[in-house]
């Protein structure tokens, strides 16, 4: 068996039409997960009554399980549930008609909210004090202080976190072919079955998620430069 | 999917599933121990700075960390029959187990290579200094005063490591492998549950990692023992 260098070539401009769909399921979870994650992060750190055993129920178990156990449970339980609710108001729509894709994004969506809710919430905590008081002294009220003051300085604090969490995300949008998704791995899965050049394939799409990956770390690194500006600091 | 819910059937499936927990915790065992062994070897060429084995690590570590498992997964599993079929050897045969150890060994590797750098380098080089002037050879400097600290420093990382790695493992099944994952794919095959299967893993799962985290953080405990205030500083 020889490695066909050419076919790596053919294999990785292939892919690089299934690109698109990785990033897709890449960064709209990451941007809902956001959402949930600052809300999540705001109910533990506020400790508010009810929501907050909710809330830390939801995170231990979302970062306790692997995330292809999110994909598979959201995969066979969200149609189980909407078939229930559809015979009970008569709708005249079906869950199989739903594309596939959808419950991938919900499922990743949730991991990325968990992940996402602990960045935060250390980011929130890496503020001192002194800054939460010195806000109230001048007279903001909690919304203002939490806007301009914590929010900004915990964002900034997180960045390393977050391009981790990026790459993280990048990298678990893999798994999204075992539910038949044609993005890179799905889509490298069919190439080289069509072709019988599995390692080929595999070795093109290992390239094009490496190249994407420097991309993100290299955008990341320019985006801390210029949010951690202010701090006069020699990182 | 076929069936109704039936959520009896959750609980009668742990027991069936938890029978093949010891080959999930097998890889992750042999992949973490390797995985070390080959992080401390990753780390003395960028620790000393020897040229060109340095950069050949940096490309490593690189790989690695840019490449899903899963991509990771497939070369190994279609890559190492091939390439070591240049020398005749032939392993097309052999147990898919070792195929996803090796990856995880190599993944885990280069993780460990960066935790162990970046905590030997977090020591001040006051103490190195200081234990030379107190007439200490190289060796007893590293295993007494570098060693005991780095390790405080890297544990966290480790044990967070470990706990990706070991919800990593879950994706061994792609090649074949019967672990606890596998197990569930033959078990939906047979019963057509699957929703109550995968449920019954994610609580599987969820108690080992809850484990894990408890025996990490007793141990944090008592490797900070000397520490002021007895918490972790980092």
């Amino acid at each position: 068996m020889t490695i066909d260098f050419l076919f790596i070539w053919i294999a990785f401009k292939e892919l690089l039409k299934a690109a698109p769909l990785t990033l897709i399921l890449t960064f709209i979870p990451i941007i809902f997960g956001f959402l949930i994650g600052v809300s999540v992060a705001m109910i533990r750190a506020y400790n508010l009554k009810l929501l907050s055993p909710i809330a830390n129920a939801y995170v231990s178990f979302f970062r306790g399980t692997p995330a292809i156990m999110h994909i598979m449970l959201i995969y066979f339980g969200i149609p189980l549930l909407l078939d229930i609710l559809i015979k009970y108001l008569h709708l005249p729509i079906q869950s199989n008609s739903i594309p596939i894709v959808l419950f991938v994004i919900t499922a990743l969506s949730l991991t990325a909210g968990s992940y996402l809710s602990e960045i935060i919430r250390s980011g929130i905590s890496s503020v001192s004090q002194g800054q939460i008081e010195a806000a109230y002294a001048i007279g903001m009220n909690t919304f203002q202080v939490l806007e301009r003051i914590i929010l900004p300085q915990a964002l900034a604090q997180s960045i390393p976190n977050f391009t981790n969490l990026i790459i993280g995300f990048l990298h678990t949008t893999s798994i999204a072919f075992l539910v038949s998704q044609k993005e890179i791995t799905g889509a490298a899965n069919i190439i080289a079955s069509k072709n019988l050049k599995f390692l080929e394939a595999f070795i093109a799409a290992g390239f094009l998620y490496w190249i994407i990956t420097a991309i993100i770390e290299w955008v990341s690194y320019a985006v801390e430069k210029k949010a951690k500006s202010y701090t006069n600091s020699a990182i | 999917m076929g069936k109704v819910f039936d959520p009896a059937l959750i609980i009668e499936f742990i027991p069936t599933l938890t029978k093949y927990l010891g080959i999930t915790l097998e890889i992750l065992i042999y992949s973490t121990i390797l995985g070390i062994l080959i992080g401390i070897v990753a780390a003395i060429p960028k620790l000393f700075h020897i040229p060109i084995l340095k950069q050949m690590i940096t490309l490593y570590i690189s790989f690695i960390r840019g490449t899903p498992i899963l991509i990771q997964l497939f070369l190994v599993y279609y890559g190492l029959p091939a390439v070591l079929m240049l020398w005749n050897i032939d392993i097309t045969r052999m147990d898919a187990l070792y195929f996803v150890i090796i990856t995880y060994s190599l993944s885990n590797g280069a993780i460990f290579a960066e935790i162990f750098r970046s905590a030997i380098s977090a020591i001040n080089y006051g103490q190195t200094e200081a234990a030379y002037s107190i007439g200490m050879t190289r060796f007893q400097n590293f295993y007494r005063i570098i060693f005991p600290q780095a390790i405080r420093i890297a544990f966290p990382n480790i044990s967070n490591s470990i706990i990706g790695s070991l919800k990593d493992t879950s994706l061994a099944f792609t090649i074949g492998v019967m672990d606890m994952m596998g197990r569930g794919e033959t078990l939906i095959a047979s019963t057509a549950h699957a929703l109550e299967v995968y449920i019954s893993l994610a609580i599987v799962y969820y108690i080992v990692v809850v484990i894990l985290e408890k025996v990490f953080k007793i141990s944090e405990r008592y490797l900070n023992r000397y520490q002021p205030n007895g918490t972790a500083t980092i």
